[in-house]
């Protein structure tokens, strides 16, 4: 074991301050030169516990190293330094800036070994990423940015109210697997909370709502990171609980559908990325050494392919300024690198043999097969030929082709170098991962063997997909764009909160000013008034009467009294003494 | 280079057109051929089954989605931001 650690995400967070003072080439160069490193240091990380500090009894740990982990922070540094690339034409400092503390809080998160240090950092995915939104400086993203913002504060809430409560039923905050059987409230809000990152429907219409409105590179770094730390938790946390199968078929096919739906690009893609989080999740629940390979594995894939995609698409929107289909068609001829390499990742994603999506995806699906649970299988047999339909066909026809030429002034140029160069390296690893899948294979953390090129898998796949191409170019005038949005459930927070707004500011405020201040006036305070003339009343008879009564009754007693006892008459006097006398002397006998 | 292959590929269209079909042709047949060694169920046993169900999903996602977007979930590209103009 090696002794020495280094936490790769310091490197990140030590490198934010320095940004924006550096200028040109040399900002360009510490910008890949951090991830660079960072990779470079995962790949040499042992498994182990390290960076363990005791706080009033609290086991904190920064550092824990496992083979779980490694496969993320694998994928996650490479991809740091791809996104940098792609993010090298940016004039401005601070995308650059966010974009690091971003990938350094995910890199938190996957080495954290205790809730409170996951949470800390969970918080910080969450702060990068908001900023990430604003950076786009428009007022659509700004409004989106803070809908992405509240939304996520609640997840947040989420997951910290779960983490106290079990430490309150456990007296741990170890961040490791929960047991199914025994899950109580506690697990079950962690888990809400991870689902609200994962994406999972009806916590997930924050996804594109955010992705569609980022800026250029920074929806390059969030299509990988926030999801993907979620899975990693859900992993981490969660393997085995069957509701996880569910959710995972449901939101496979509900990004599908709605992505039909979608008429801009990077909105179409966000809802992909919820439909290829639920393989993963999927993988999750059925729990078994296969799927969860699975599932690392297509985490894995889907970082790399799915920036591929949206640095493709990120590629248009930057140089023509648009990313929505009824505006766009034509592109073939103007930005053909751009279109090779989108075609690349929407091969990859699709599952085409000797692209990545085939070696990863495959396993989920195979897991399902071997679980029995073939509704599972065939549903998610079904979104992958839906993913074909959209990312593969979809996105490059309606970009590229469709029209003869575009609708507006035709772009001079290809996507900038920095960007072809980024998607290039992602489109290698893509291919890599596909043609070689034994490399991705070794750093996958569960024991279990799979072979993805068999004959039949090939054969079955091809069909589908082929099919799947046949029926789309036969539906193709189903499917162009309509310039509208599908309605999905921000709509209670965008559309149903303007609802109870108007409802507080008409409804409530009629009713407070017509009935309440009615029943007020004429109810309550007549009543009021009633009332308090009876206590007035019964103050000053009953109670004033009372008490003069009986001062007037103790001064005619007194009066009887004075007559009585001092007549002014001696012999009175005497004849009583006497008589006292008698008594007392009387008394005295008789006890004696 | 990618510009020339794709200018080619248009020019002969009906070419392509038919060189897919053969494709798909092939792929039916070849399923005939293939060895199945993991049985899962029913249709992993019917030649040609894949197929037809990609041909079914990618109809059913395409018409099945546009209706429930026709029907209910459609709305103006400018819903949202209509309302806080108001």
């Amino acid at each position: 074991m090696n002794p020495f650690f280094f936490h790769p995400a310091i490197l990140f967070f030590a490198a934010l301050p320095v940004v924006p003072w550096l200028k040109g080439v040399w900002r360009s160069a510490f910008v890949i030169a951090v991830p660079l490193v960072a990779f470079t240091i995962v790949i040499g990380l042992e498994p182990g516990m390290h960076g363990v500090i005791d706080v009033h009894g609290l086991q904190l740990v920064f550092g824990r190293v496992d083979k779980l982990a490694l496969v993320f922070a694998n994928v996650f540094t490479l991809m740091a330094v791809i996104g940098a690339i792609y993010g090298l034409h940016v004039k401005e400092p601070w995308q650059q800036v966010a974009s690091m503390g971003y990938v350094g809080s995910a890199l938190g998160c996957v080495f954290a070994g205790d809730f409170l240090t996951l949470f800390l950092f969970w918080e910080g995915l969450m702060v990068f990423s908001t900023a990430l939104v604003f950076l786009r400086r428009t007022e659509q993203s700004t409004k989106a940015g803070y809908r992405y913002f509240l939304v996520h504060v609640s997840g947040g809430l989420l997951l910290l109210g779960g983490i106290f409560l079990h430490f309150h039923q456990t007296g741990s905050i170890a961040f490791t697997a929960f047991d199914p059987d025994h899950a109580g409230l506690a697990q079950y809000l962690i888990l809400a909370g991870f689902l609200l990152n994962a994406a999972v429907p009806p916590l997930h219409a924050w996804l594109p709502d955010a992705y569609g409105s980022a800026t250029v590179v920074g929806s390059v770094f969030m299509c990988a990171y926030t999801t993907k730390t979620a899975v990693y938790a859900l992993i981490r946390c969660f393997p085995g609980f069957e509701i996880l199968i569910v959710l995972g078929v449901v939101m496979a096919l509900y990004g599908v559908v709605y992505a039909v739906l979608e008429n801009d690009a990077r909105r179409l893609l966000s809802y992909h990325i919820i439909s290829q989080v639920g393989y993963m999740v999927t993988g999750v629940g059925i729990g078994t050494a296969l799927s969860l390979n699975g599932a690392c594995a297509h985490a894995y894939a889907h970082i790399l392919y799915k920036a591929l995609l949206f640095m493709g698409v990120g590629g248009v929107l930057q140089v023509t300024g648009r990313s929505r289909f009824s505006e766009l068609g034509g592109l073939w001829k103007y930005m053909p690198y751009t279109l090779f390499f989108t075609l690349i990742g929407g091969l990859s994603i699709s599952a085409f043999p000797l692209f990545s999506g085939f070696v990863s995806k495959s396993m989920v699906i195979s897991g399902a097969w071997e679980d029995h649970l073939q509704w599972a299988a065939l549903g998610l047999t079904l979104a992958s030929a839906g993913t074909f339909l959209h990312t593969g066909l979809k996105v490059p026809y309606f970009i590229w082709f469709w029209r003869d030429k575009p609708s507006f002034e035709p772009p001079k140029k290809d996507a900038p170098l920095n960007m072809l160069i980024a998607m290039g390296i992602a489109a290698y690893y893509c291919v890599l991962i596909g043609v070689n899948p034994g490399g991705l294979y070794r750093l996958l953390p569960f024991d279990a063997t799979y072979h993805p090129y068999s004959s039949y898998h090939v054969m079955e796949s091809m069909q589908i997909l082929l099919f799947t191409m046949l029926g789309f170019f036969l539906l193709i005038k189903k499917l162009y764009p309509e310039p509208k949005v599908g309605l999905d459930l921000d709509w209670f927070y965008r559309r149903g909160a303007g609802y109870f707004l108007a409802f507080c500011f008409h409804v409530l405020k009629m009713l407070d000013e017509q009935v309440i201040k009615n029943l007020h006036r004429n109810l309550a305070l007549p009543l009021l008034r009633g009332f308090a003339r009876v206590a007035n009343w019964n103050d000053q008879r009953v109670v004033d009467g009372v008490v003069d009564n009986s001062a007037a009754a103790v001064l005619r007693l007194g009066d009887h009294m004075r007559v009585f006892m001092q007549p002014g008459i001696l012999s009175r006097y005497i004849a009583r003494t006497l008589t006292v006398l008698a008594g007392i002397a009387l008394l005295a006998l008789y006890l004696r | 280079m990618i510009v020339r292959f794709i200018s080619l590929l248009r020019q002969h269209y009906g070419l392509v057109q038919k060189g897919f079909c053969v494709l798909l042709g092939l792929l039916v047949l070849g399923d005939l051929f293939v060895p199945r060694h993991h049985i899962h169920f029913l249709g992993d046993e019917i030649p040609g089954f894949w197929s037809l169900f990609g041909f079914l999903a990618c109809a059913i996602i395409i018409i099945g989605s546009k209706w429930l977007g026709h029907a209910w979930l459609f709305r103006p590209e400018d819903y949202y931001d209509r309302q806080g103009k108001k």
